[in-house]
């Protein structure tokens, strides 16, 4: 004889777990689409020089950390809900938007926004515990259950940073900026220095740090391209 | 003594002195330290629910030779199968520490594979005893400390109907129940409920990236398993008089198993 019971009981903890999924993946939906506005504002660094980035009314960084702020009123509706429920349970629905947001950030404090949350001792980018605070969440929970930004999420980060800035060093080029490629050149090795301490398995985290070298040596060509004409500015950091 | 050498002969850098003074190094040896810790763990798990799948299957070969249900199993089964049963509680309580909290939802999949397998020998050793379906609180008794979701559950059950296929079809061929006895109750009566409620639970596409994504999969086996009892039973009805004996049905057929992980 079947139970007919124990599938009744299976269907309400499907539906149960169901409305928890869409309930978590709506707000995941809201923080994307702002975090396509957030990518396509940080895109026009590619196409505005640096001086201009940096001027006392920085037009890009600033518009840039209004979408970032407001996709950090997400992560906490987010968290909020998320916290009521086993956090790798459902971590995948928002790992990636997560991971892209982290990228945002990072990459508009390398630029030179969000200069307030970066603590003055630190090196290029902020370190895990500083995205932590700017994002009011906890890092790295190893025992308590909570919403969190894990080290797997800001390392992926991480890598599309340096991705984002091999681009940025080519395009620095073409607007006339021969200081930035030397700037970009020696985090991205500083970090890529960092990389190659990690004993990575076969995961994406390994997949995806594999291809830093190939950034590293797209920046390091642009180096080479300058310095072989002579166009490396003098006292630059790279001289 | 002169500088410390790898076996390569190369000069050791001492690594913790230029980690120290490069604050990225230093971050990113943090890091690696506990990206170390998650893969040492990860493996030990993984290892576990292996070492749990294998004796599990040997639980339900040796389940397969019982001819009766809801009867005693007999001793000499009982006794090797304990012995499988302790092992097995003892790889799960090597890994108990490291799927605690936070961290069994993390290594969830890890372990996954050998719950359900698991499930599946005690569902048939508590089917064979008792012609009723191990609930899922009755599991969770049988594993302290574990997180037992409920697609392992379903899944294990899943998997407990091909084992009960292979086993009505045995019955059916060593002429110890008739087709017509098959189709009024036992096995095959039980094995049509489980498929007709299987079938009627919805999952909605929420879950793809969970485990209910094998679902059709599994879904689909189970309804083979179910048709090839029943075909089993029309065979022998049918054609009884002229089989050989010792002549078994041919289980052999598409999507015998489906790969679980």
């Amino acid at each position: 004889m079947i139970d007919q019971r124990i599938f009744e009981d299976l269907q309400a903890k499907i539906d149960e777990e169901t409305t928890v999924r869409d309930e978590l993946h709506e707000i995941v939906q809201t923080l994307a689409r702002k975090g396509r506005s957030t990518q396509a504002i940080l895109s026009r660094a590619h196409s505005t020089p640096a001086d201009q980035l940096e001027q006392p009314v920085k037009p890009v960084l600033d518009d840039a950390a209004v979408e970032i702020l407001a996709q950090k009123h997400e992560v906490l509706r987010l968290k909020a809900v998320a916290d009521q429920h086993p956090f790798y349970k459902y971590n995948g629905l928002w790992t990636r938007e997560l991971q892209n947001l982290v990228t945002s950030i990072e990459l508009c404090a390398w630029l030179g926004g969000l200069q307030e949350y970066k603590s003055s001792d630190s090196g290029s980018f902020l370190t895990i515990e500083e995205v932590g605070k700017f994002l009011e969440v906890p890092v790295n929970l190893k025992e308590q259950d909570a919403f969190h930004l894990t080290i797997e999420e800001y390392l992926l980060a991480l890598i599309s940073v340096v991705e984002e800035l091999s681009r940025l060093a080519v395009n620095s080029v073409t607007l006339g900026d021969y200081e930035r490629p030397l700037q970009i050149g020696n985090f991205i090795k500083d970090l890529f220095a960092g990389f190659q301490l990690l004993n990575l398995k076969n995961d994406i985290l390994r997949k995806r740090s594999d291809g830093i070298k190939y950034s590293v040596k797209k920046v390091e060509d642009v180096v080479y391209d300058l310095s072989l004409r002579g166009l490396v500015p003098k006292g630059s950091a790279a001289a | 003594m002169g500088t410390k050498r790898s076996w390569e002969g190369q000069t050791v850098v001492n690594m913790s002195a230029s980690e120290s003074t490069n604050p990225t190094l230093a971050i990113f040896g943090n890091f690696r330290d506990e990206l170390d810790e998650h893969h040492d763990r990860r493996e030990r798990i993984i290892k576990a629910s292996r070492d749990i799948t294998a004796l599990s299957k040997k639980i339900i070969f040796a389940l397969q030779r019982v001819r009766a249900i809801k009867q005693p199993i007999p001793q000499n089964i009982i006794k090797e199968n304990d012995a499988r049963v302790e092992q097995i509680y003892k790889h799960f309580a090597s890994v108990t520490a490291d799927l605690v909290g936070i961290k069994s939802w993390r290594y969830q999949r890890q372990i996954s594979g050998g719950i359900q397998e698991f499930i599946e020998a005690i569902s048939f050793d508590h089917y064979l005893r008792t012609e009723t379906l191990i609930t899922h609180a009755e599991v969770v008794e049988r594993l302290p400390g574990i997180l037992v979701t409920e697609e392992d559950y379903l899944m294990g059950i899943f998997d407990l109907t091909g084992e009960m296929m292979r086993f009505a079809v045995t019955a059916l061929s060593s002429g110890k129940v008739t087709p017509t006895d098959a189709a009024k109750a036992g096995v095959l009566v039980d094995l049509r409920a489980i498929r007709a409620r299987c079938e009627a639970l919805s999952v909605s596409g929420r879950h793809r990236a969970s485990m209910y994504k094998d679902l059709a999969k599994k879904k689909e086996v189970m309804q083979n398993s179910v048709e090839k009892v029943e075909r089993a039973a029309y065979g022998i009805l049918v054609r009884g008089s002229e089989r050989p004996s010792g002549w078994t049905p041919d289980l052999s057929g598409p999507a015998m198993e489906v790969e679980t992980h």
